[in-house]
């Protein structure tokens, strides 16, 4: 059987759930390839290539400026207009951790009316001052790196509501709202908000695990 | 005129890493705070235009949650701190910025100009004084040896000039010079090495002198232009003996009396006859040894494809002078040693182990940090060294004693796996050959961390060079560790080792043997900025880099997966078969010497041991009576630092990352319970998983070492079994961290004690490994953990820390759903006890609780134990067992709670009925910490079957699982309950003291 789904997953700089990632995708029957940010950013087009881009958890560049603040301006510099064409002729995108802090900087999240460039909303420091690593129940709609707290302005996050951007939310056991309790709620993210997806429902961030 | 932006959070969000500061600072210094917030400053030194500055400040300023700007940003104070690098340390942040600048704006950073960045924290508190904001400054934001702050009072603060423009730009006014000293006589030498902290051991002297005065070497080395030795022959020949490298101590004499019967016995090299031999025999025995004793790490098999690769180390020196970043430099470096092994694995997991003092310490003494401060900060190294590493640590413990104010202990334990072949060749094998390529990748090299090796080589003093302490830097080495997987997997890489300790002169030095010599050009090696002398740039152990070996065929490729990988990498020389260490600078030779020297016969270090028995020394059973009440007795053991809970810790580590987490560090209903050992996948596509657990009790110690070794190795044992491991692929790294054993009348009047319980200590893990057939795959000494603290009158008292042997043991598991964890599953399980229970108080955590010591200690009999083990590992493979765990620390007492609140079921017990010497008090038989017992669950309709695996070992069923919310009940040997107490509040006690923290 040729598998037909291919996913890229990015690595390097500091990124370290590269392994596990291209893993999982194998296992839900896609071929998965880790490709070198590097790899990437010197050739654009090996995108056409994918139908799935996952950006992985880890410390992109350390951390040092941002989570994620350094590899969305690597990506925005560097590839450029191929990352948007890659989301807008159906192309699937998932970040996680480190990865969704990616995909909200660069404006790919919550991409509101397909404007996949501005930053709207932000991921923060954790309101408990420190990683911390615990398993947490999530809600689907309709974990826990050291700054994951989802952050936006009332009128942004009307809008994320309104077009039913929120994909999942912290719970508890039992799977009703964790309303803002800790450790339930592990970061304090506002309206217990753990992922989200853009307009399309084809790119989707979600905090670890 | 550079340029300086400032960015903070947006006014009214929640500045957490403010807070965190704030919490610290009132804490620890009782500061009256208010708030704090922080302001991000980068200092630009290089000319931009206006728009060009808009365009920078775009990337760095997150419009959601930011403001920033190139004035300084009105954010309310009394006091602002600025803090920043001193020049030359690595500024990652500043690195990553200019990358970033240069990306958007397309214009490259000329020498000389660069990105450099710092932190302004304001604080309101009005009752915040000058000097107060200095001790914050000093003790909690800064670290003295590689930053420097300035203090800013609301009336000191200019609105426009804000903090000024600081640069810490490096200019090192200085040529680098080659010193010759000369070898006139033994004294002359010994000046020389004690001004510059060579710490060359006086019987090394003659044999150093004799070599450089030897006619052929001095005509050789005339030949290259040398005459005496140069500063950086002799950096290179003190690093190498240092014990630190050359383990001098356990490869000494030991001449051990017991001081009771008179008897004698002479122990030629510790090392050899109780490590080395007996690891040895074993590897003949148990195929599944791969390579072992030689290389950085020991490696054996996992399945058919791969191999796992594990060793132990300790960072105390360092962490001790500077809890964060020697903690962090320890994990971070212990990394390094599977990457270099064989021809490089990839790691896994990590393991930790702390000892310091009590963090409630109130006492007299007065440490360079109090230990509460020194375990946050050695707790937050290790989380940020582990976790930015990309992998998961999975294990790891804490042992509270005031002993290790002298010194604390930071063990770190490093896992990996490697493919059987690489590019059909053996993996971990590794060689240089003539004319390979000696190549460094990774960090560059500055005056960080010179002289480390020969600084953990003493005891802690206010002479000691702060200068020995580095950074860990994860970021680096993470990106390194990825470059070079690929490069092993090219076949690309001949050998490789890290650079840690000692530096080139210990990674060039060792790998020259293989090929039989080496020509470095010292002027090649990449430098952190200009000014190093040679033996500087020789011997400093900057972080984050490793030496390879690569083919020069090879070479173009290998560096071109360098660059992709954005790691420096740079060819520093050559191996040859000249026989010569021959470093040259600039073209002219700066040392020459005979690789063979280092083989030469220096003189074995020697050692008095003397054992005075435990009840020669006083020791005695206290005598106890009454009726104890058991329920305050146990919630009060429960609360005790050594037994409650410490999630807090085990939280902040990453143990998920890469996937393969089995049985984690924190199991049970609730995911709070410590876990006997972890289990770990490291290739998903396998069944097959590693399990990992380690065990210290250095109480034991205060009676007798032998016990304590075997008993801590039994702990390490059982805890693999408790999760199913089998008990016959154990294989085990030793961690010894001994106070100095050198008697001197003065300085350390028991010296000989102290060496005689480290004979002890090893005759007893020669035996202990023996019975339990475990080879041993790593391990590492580190002596010298003692301190001279301030007491309350203005004197210094030394305190030695307790002889602590850390026992870490790993077996593979065939099918990790077989693996079973520690917490009661179901209401109506069996409970049984393996095991047999004795009167065994003495070292134990109730006596300790009395303000007792005791006598008798607990005593392993390992062929007893080991059938007892095979029994249950039968058991659990056939799925009988529900849950397992072992009695470990606080006796049945303790781990029967363990149990139930894992579980959050209440049990009904009755101890009356359990294995046990006869005379048992209620005491012995609560607390008494006996070793090779576990407590298992088993479900109602196994009981039979596993009853039938047990056979004729020492068990008995004492009682069954009770319901949700109910009590823990104990009966003892009258019958009656001693404990009868709700599941709930035992939980609640067992959390309580360290239940705030996050």
């Amino acid at each position: 059987m040729t598998k037909c789904v291919k996913a890229l997953v990015l690595s390097g700089y500091g990124l370290n759930c590269d392994r596990e990632t291209a893993f999982a995708f194998e296992q839900a029957g896609a071929e998965a390839s880790r490709v070198h940010i590097n790899a990437l950013v010197s050739d654009g087009n090996i995108l056409d290539r994918f139908h799935i881009m996952a950006f992985v958890g880890g410390f992109s560049w350390g951390d040092d400026h941002g989570a994620g603040v350094i590899q969305a301006h690597k990506m925005r510099t560097g590839l450029g207009e191929h990352l948007v064409r890659f989301v807008e002729r159906g192309g699937l995108v998932i970040g996680i951790c480190n990865g969704f802090q990616t995909l909200v900087n660069l404006g790919l999240l919550p991409g509101i009316d397909k404007d996949y460039t501005s930053r709207s909303v932000a991921l923060i420091d954790n309101d408990c001052g420190n990683f911390r690593d615990d398993w947490v129940h999530l809600a689907v709609d309709s974990s826990s790196p050291g700054e994951g707290k989802f952050f936006c302005n009332d009128g942004v996050l009307d809008s994320i509501r309104e077009n039913r951007q929120v994909v999942m939310r912290y719970a508890d056991r039992d799977g009703n709202p964790a309303k803002g309790r800790f450790p339930e709620n592990p970061n304090g993210s506002l309206d217990d908000i753990a992922g989200i997806c853009d307009s399309t429902g084809r790119v989707f961030g979600l905090m670890h695990m | 005129m550079p340029y300086r932006l400032e960015i903070a959070l947006k006014p009214g969000l929640r500045d957490a890493r403010g807070e965190k500061i704030k919490k610290r600072a009132v804490d620890y210094l009782s500061a009256p705070l208010e708030g704090v917030r922080v302001v991000q400053v980068m200092t630009i030194d290089a000319k931009l235009s206006e728009h060009q500055l808009r365009q920078v400040a775009g990337i760095f300023t997150n419009p959601v949650t930011q403001v920033s700007s190139y004035e300084p940003l009105p954010v309310e104070f009394d006091w602002s701190i600025w803090v920043g690098f001193r020049p030359g340390v690595k500024d990652n942040p500043g690195d990553t910025a200019m990358e970033a600048i240069t990306d958007t704006l397309g214009r490259k950073f000329a020498p000389g100009e660069g990105v450099y960045t710092s932190c302004r924290y304001c604080f309101i508190g009005k009752g915040l004084t000058r000097e107060m904001a200095a001790q914050i400054a000093r003790e909690l934001l800064a670290n003295d040896t590689i930053e420097q702050w300035r203090i800013f009072s609301k009336s000191d603060w200019d609105e426009k000039e804000g903090i000024g423009f600081i640069v810490p730009k490096v200019r090192l006014e200085h040529e680098p010079t080659v010193s010759v000293i000369t070898v006139e006589s033994n004294d002359a030498l010994l000046e020389v090495s004690a001004m510059r902290n060579l710490a060359l051991n006086p019987k090394d002297v003659p044999v150093i002198r004799e070599y450089f005065m030897r006619d052929s070497v001095r005509s050789e080395r005339s030949a290259v232009g040398l005459s005496d030795p140069t500063d950086i022959e002799l950096e290179y020949i003190s690093q190498a003996r240092s014990d630190h490298c050359n383990h001098n101590t356990f490869g000494g004499v030991f001449y051990y009396t017991d001081m009771s019967t008179g008897e004698k016995m002479t122990i030629n090299n510790l090392f050899a006859t109780c490590i080395k031999d007996p690891t040895l025999a074993l590897k003949e025995a148990k195929p599944w040894v791969v390579s072992v004793l030689w290389d950085n790490a020991g490696v054996a098999g996992f399945d058919e494809e791969h191999c796992y690769v594990i060793t132990g180390e300790t960072h105390n020196s360092p962490s001790n002078m500077e809890a964060y970043g020697g903690a962090m430099t320890g994990i971070v470096g212990v990394y390094r040693d599977p990457m270099g092994t064989g021809k490089g694995a990839r790691l896994v997991m990590g393991g930790y182990g702390f000892c310091t003092g009590r963090r409630d310490y109130a006492g007299n003494l007065k440490p360079r940090l109090h230990p509460r401060r020194l375990l946050d900060g050695v707790i937050e190294g290790v989380k940020d060294g582990g976790n930015k590493s990309g992998i998961p640590t999975t294990f790891g413990q804490v042992f509270f004693d005031d002993s290790y104010m002298g010194k604390c202990l930071v063990f770190v334990t490093a896992i990996g796996i490697m493919p059987r072949l690489v590019n059909g060749e053996p993996a971990h094998e590794k060689t240089t050959r003539p004319g390979d390529l000696i190549v460094m990748c990774g960090g560059r090299v500055g005056k960080d961390g010179i002289h480390g090796v020969t600084a953990s080589s003493e005891v802690y003093s206010e002479h000691t060079p702060a200068g020995h302490v580095q950074i860990g830097d994860p970021y680096t080495q993470k990106k390194m560790h990825d470059f070079l997987l690929c490069a092993r997997d090219e076949g690309l890489i001949q050998f490789i080792t890290d650079n840690g300790g000692g530096g080139l002169s210990s990674s060039v030095g060792e790998s020259a043997f293989h090929a039989g010599g080496c020509e470095v050009w010292l002027d090649k090696v990449p430098l952190k900025y200009e000014g190093l002398d040679q033996w500087e740039i020789w011997v400093s152990e900057s972080q984050e880099r490793m030496t390879v070996a690569v083919a020069p065929e090879n070479i173009d490729r290998f560096m071109e997966l360098s660059a992709m990988h954005a790691v420096e990498s740079t060819v520093i020389g050559k191996y040859t078969d000249s026989g010569k260490l021959h470093i040259l600078y600039r073209g002219k030779t700066c040392a020459y010497i005979d690789l063979e020297f280092m083989e030469s016969d220096f003189p074995q270090w020697e050692f008095e041991a003397q054992w005075i028995p435990p009840g020669r020394r006083g020791l005695v059973e206290p005598v106890l009576g009454g009726s104890p009440d058991f329920n305050v007795l146990l919630c009060d053991l429960l609360e005790r630092p050594n037994i409650c809970s410490r999630e807090w810790i085990a939280r902040q580590y990453d143990h998920e990352v890469q996937g393969g987490s089995v049985v984690k560090p924190l199991v049970g209903v609730s995911r709070d319970m410590p876990s006997d050992a972890s289990v770990t996948r490291p290739v998903l596509s396998s069944q097959r998983g590693i399990a990992f657990a380690q065990a210290v009790i250095p109480s034991y110690s205060r009676i007798d070492t032998y016990h304590m070794t075997t008993c801590v190795i039994d702990e390490a044992v059982r805890r693999l079994v408790a999760v199913g491991a089998p008990p016959d692929m154990i294989g085990g790294v030793d961690n010894f961290c001994w106070p100095n054993i050198q008697y001197d009348p003065k300085t350390n009047p028991d010296g000989k004690y102290k060496a005689a319980q480290l004979v002890r200590s090893c005759l007893a893990l020669r035996d202990a490994c023996n019975a339990y057939g475990i080879p041993l795959l790593s391990g590492k000494d580190s002596m010298y953990v003692d301190g001279h603290l301030a007491g309350r009158y203005g004197e210094t008292r030394k305190v030695s820390g307790l002889p602590t042997l850390q026992f870490s043991t790993t077996s593979v598991i065939d099918n990790v759903f077989e693996s079973v964890t520690m917490d009661a599953k179901f209401e109506g399980d069996l409970v049984y006890l393996v095991g047999k229970t004795g009167d065994e108080l003495g070292g134990s955590e109730y006596y300790e609780l009395l303000g007792f010591v005791g006598l008798n200690v607990p005593q392993v009999r390992f062929d007893e134990f080991l059938s007892c083990y095979r029994a249950l590992h039968r058991a659990i493979r056939q799925g009988l067992v529900a849950s397992a765990h072992g009695v470990y620390r606080g006796g049945l007492g303790v781990h029967l709670a363990m149990v139930a609140m894992g579980g959050e079921l209440g049990m009904d017990i009755d101890l009356s009925v359990s294995v046990q010497d006869s005379d048992l008090s209620d005491e012995a038989l609560l607390f008494s910490e006996s070793t090779g017992r576990l407590i298992v669950t088993v479900a109602p309709e196994n009981s039979d079957a596993f009853e039938s695996v047990c056979g004729d070992i020492p068990f008995a069923r004492i009682g069954a699982v009770t319901g949700k919310g109910g009590n823990l009940v104990i009966a003892g040997n009258s019958g009656r309950p001693l404990v009868d107490i709700g599941v709930d509040t035992l939980k609640r006690t067992w959390k309580k003291p360290f239940g705030d923290l996050v």
